[in-house]
This record gives structure tokens, sequence and C-alpha cells, in this order.
């Protein structure tokens, strides 16, 4: 069975097609990365799975139950957890009693272990919580009552960056216990370092559907080379080499090929500074999907 | 079950210990004030006259300012229990739902197995904290206040008063609650539940004794009056049923039209 599985989903708020006519599946035991620009429709579309709204055509099963029939969905609710980008928590009151309210409404059976792995100051209110703390508690009861299937909004904005390689690592675990994770994202970096396939979203369609690894390859890196002012960059270009752009000193461009390419290109010059990042997910689209 | 009431109930436990706290400490001053007030020769019966009539009506009615019920009735339940303590509870009703919507929190509930009806009754039935909190504490606190300075009133009217204060307090509870489901800010769910209570008040005031009477049967205030029962200890029993079910009303079209939206 598919833990989720959306067919035709559409949502318009008038004349806006937040989500227009998506199909996908996610398989069980899969981490699934929902990889869009803001704006895209990722959330929208994480509102019908949970039932918070209802699609304007087609729909969608989580863990096989139908979103648009309340009753059904509330047997799949007790298997799935959800974390908003921004937890709506209760400030008035200490992270026990809001733990402490959320297991009463569905259990929380894992609690004392994520809590040794995120630690918000349980004791204190909420209102004081760092933006950090609050999404920590907003992961522990996530994942506290160990649903089968966990949809993400976001989720480690927010988090330091030691936090975040251990949401990852914690995710990683998930899998390996054969856990469903849906995560909405729109940096392809913190995606790719967890999840095994990808949908991206953009303006309420879906784009492409791709293993993580073929839309790195295709994604490439962005290389920033500085070089001494005399070097001449013109001759800078090979395989994999596009979007080139020189500046004063230096050349950027996106790189798609074989590292031992580019290291054997760059070995001709003397080198300043060279940085080799993540593309933005804008660039991606640019170069793979066209720009419109 | 109950998980979203006892919580919520909870948390209004704070708000409903001050408001009590508050209601009778302004109880006690009405009641020491009346000795003063009764042998005063001011002629009260003189001053409601020159009242204009739909003031009368609202504050005063048939009530004597000279007895001790009577004063009783217009200057502490006319006014406190009928009017401001029926616009408060429309206040809390208005961010029951709306509230949640807007900070997120209600994301939180939905995601968990909880179906919508329920958050809507639960969330509803914590307003009960603050409905039996004051109904519960403030008769014993009048009761004795009257005793200390050796004044009493019929105990069962006092309590009948109170007791007949619920449905009338929960249908204008469900007056806010119509209001939050529909709304997704609850600023303005909760002035629209003041607006709404303040201006039935004022239609059932304004309409009596002119032909168009029958409008202000659509006001919550008209079937439930701390005059009659304190004064002249009668009580409205189908009245408070009709605001009872009235009450129950609201709820079940709050259910209806929440489970039909979108969040």
């Amino acid at each position: 069975m598919a833990a989720i599985e959306v067919s035709g989903l559409s949502k318009h708020y008038g004349d806006v097609r937040a989500n227009d006519d998506l199909t996908f599946t996610v398989q069980e035991g899969e981490i699934f990365g929902y990889l869009g620009p803001n704006g895209a429709g990722k959330t929208t579309t994480i509102r019908s799975l949970l039932g918070f709204q209802s699609p304007t055509e087609g729909t969608a099963t989580v863990l096989g139950h139908d979103v648009r029939d309340e009753d059904e969905l509330l047997e799949a609710k007790a298997e799935i957890g959800y974390l908003p980008g921004d937890p709506g928590l209760d400030e008035q009151v200490t992270g026990r009693e809001y733990l402490d309210y959320q297991s009463s409404l569905k259990g929380d059976e894992r609690r004392e272990e994520l809590l040794e792995l995120f630690d918000p100051p349980l004791d204190r209110k909420i209102r004081e919580y760092s933006r950090g703390n609050k999404q920590m508690v907003g992961i522990v009861q996530a994942f506290m009552h160990d649903p089968e299937l966990v949809i993400m909004d976001e989720p480690t904005s927010g988090l330091d960056p030691l936090k975040q390689e251990a949401f990852n690592e914690f995710i990683r675990g998930e899998r390996a216990k054969d856990k469903t994770v849906f995560f909405s994202s729109h940096v392809l970096g913190e995606v790719r370092r967890v999840c095994d396939r990808v949908g991206i979203i953009r303006e309420g369609k879906l784009v492409t559907l791709e293993e993580i690894d073929a839309l790195l390859r295709r994604g490439g890196k962005r290389v920033r080379v500085h070089t001494r002012s005399d070097a001449d960059l013109a001759r800078l270009s090979g395989e994999g080499i596009l979007d080139r752009e020189t500046f004063d000193d230096g050349v950027q461009f996106t790189f798609t090929g074989d590292y031992n390419t580019l290291v054997s290109v760059l070995a001709d010059y003397d080198i300043v500074d060279l940085e080799i990042e993540e593309p933005p997910l804008e660039d991606v689209f640019m170069h793979f999907y066209g720009a419109d | 079950m109950f998980e979203v009431t006892r919580y919520e109930g909870r948390r209004r436990m704070r708000g409903t210990a001050v408001l009590t706290v508050l209601l009778a400490v302004y109880a006690l001053l009405i009641v020491f004030l009346y000795p003063s007030i009764a042998e005063s020769s001011v002629d009260f019966d003189e001053y409601v006259e020159s009242l204009p009539p739909a003031f009368q009506e609202g504050f005063v009615g048939s009530a004597n300012f000279s007895t001790v019920e009577g004063f009783l009735s217009i200057e502490m339940y006319q006014f406190l229990w009928l009017l401001l303590l029926g616009l408060y509870v429309a206040y809390s009703g208005g961010a029951l739902v709306a509230g949640d919507v807007e900070t997120g929190q209600l994301d939180m509930l939905l995601a968990t197995p909880i179906s919508r009806s329920r958050v809507v009754v639960e969330k509803y039935l914590s307003l009960l904290v603050p409905v039996l909190g004051v109904n519960l504490v403030t008769p014993f606190v009048v009761y004795v206040g009257l005793l200390a300075i050796d004044e009493t009133i019929d105990p069962v009217s006092l309590f009948a008063l109170h007791l007949l204060s619920i449905p009338y307090l929960l249908m204008c509870a469900g007056v806010g609650l119509l209001l939050s489901v529909r709304l997704d800010r609850a600023d303005i769910a909760q002035r629209g539940g003041i607006g709404a209570v303040f201006g039935l008040f004022l239609l059932d005031t304004v309409s009596t004794d002119t032909d168009f009477e029958w409008l202000g049967a659509l006001s919550p205030t008209r079937y439930f009056s701390p005059v009659d029962i304190l004064s002249e200890g009668t009580y409205d029993v189908a009245g408070a049923l009709l605001l009872l079910a009235g009450a129950i009303a609201c709820v079940g079209v709050s259910v209806l039209l929440f489970e039909r939206r979108d969040i």
C-alpha cells in the first residue's frame, strides 16, 4: 500500500490555482522531499492531505484513507504526525504541559527518547522559547506517538546547524524503521541530505518526480573561482561548465560534469579562492525546466 | 473524551478566579451600599419615573428600588449578569475557534485523531468553567453579605436566579461560537459577539410596549429576567429551556458550518 497517493488533486482559491492536477505516490518507508520555491503550493497540498481543506477536484489518500472523508481520515490520523514550519503552539503553557495535552489526544510512547535528542526547556512557558526551542517541541509532538507517516512543512526552519544535523540523522533512523516521511522544503540542500526521492512543484503544478541522485546530477554545483588578476579566464571552459559569468578577478559557473575534469581545468590557474556550493533551487529550475 | 474541554477548562481557571473575585467585590459593594440608600430620603420611584421608558424596561422593569430585592436586581443583576456577563461570554465564545485559526493552534489540534465536531463542542464546553464558577460562588457572597447588614432575601429565589442565568449565558456563548466558526480573525468574532448580544438586548428593551414587541422575542434577554425572579419570585422555566435549546442549536449549527469549511 502506498503511504500517500495523490490523484488529480487540485485546489483553487478563486482564480488562483494553488494546486493544479497533482498526481504522485509516496511509497511506505520512503523519505519523500516535496520541493518548490515559496508560494509554489507545497503547503496547500499538505493542508489537503490533512483534511484541513477539501480539494476542488481530484483527491488523495493517506495510509489508504480518503482525505475527503473525515471519518476515514480520523482513522489515519492516529498514525500520522504533523510538523508545520511554524508550529502553532499554545504560548501560555509550559512545553511539558503542551506535550501532555498532545499526548492525551494521540499518545506519547516515544516522548522520552525524543526529548534526549531535542531538548527544549520543558518547564518554561512556550512564550519564552526561542524559535529553535519551539521547533523542537514541534518535532517531539510530531513523532512522539510513533506514527507510520510524518508530514512536515519546512521542518528545519529555526533549528541551529547542530540540531539540523541531529534532525537529519534522526530522520534517516526513521527510514531504517520503515517509517514514511513527507518533507516539504524550498532548499535543495536540505532535501538532498535525507530524501530518497523528490517531487518538484512550481506554480501549483508538479514539474518532475526524480530520484534524489539524478536530480543532483542534473542540478550540478555552483562554482565560484577567484584567480590572480592577470589570469586569462576566457580559456576556462570545458564539458559540464554552464552559464559562465565573469567578474573582476574571477568567474562563476554551474558545473554538471565530472569533478576530475573540473580539477584538471582549474589546475592551470593560480587560484586565490574557490567555492563549490549547492545551486539555489531557482537556478535548478532555470537550467532544466525553463525560465517561465 | 473531553481532553480538549479539560485542557481549555484548566486554562480558564485563572481568568475565572479573577472574574469571580471582581464580581464578589462588586456584589459586596452593592450590598453594603444598600443600608445608606434605603435610609436616604431620595424618592427613587420618582427618579425611575423620570427615566426614558426604554431605560426603565432595560434596567429597572417592575423592580422596587427601595426593597433590597429590587435594589439588588437592578444595581447588580440586571446590569452585571444580564448585560456585562452576557457580553463577556459572547466575547469569550468569539475566540473559541477563530483564535486558534489565527495562531495555527487549530492545525495542531486537527492533525490529531479528533473530529471537527468534537473540537467545536469540547471548546464550547470549556466555557462552563467561568459560567458555572461565577454562579457557584456569587450567590453565597451575596447571601452572606446580606446577613452581615442584617438583611435577608429568599435564598431560593437567589439561587434560582443564578441557576436560570446559566442557560442565558450559554446562549450568549453560543452566539459568540457561531461567529467564531465563520470568521478567521478572533478579534472580529469577539467584537461581533459583543455587538450581537448588545444589539439583541437593545432590541428587546426598545421594542417592549410597542407594536414591535414580537421583535424582542428574538433576544435571549427576553427569557431571563433577574427582576422578575428576585422581586416577584416568578421563574420563567420555559424561557430557560428555550434558551438552552437555543444554545444547543447554536452549537449544532456551528458544528455543521465548521465541518464544511476550509481552514
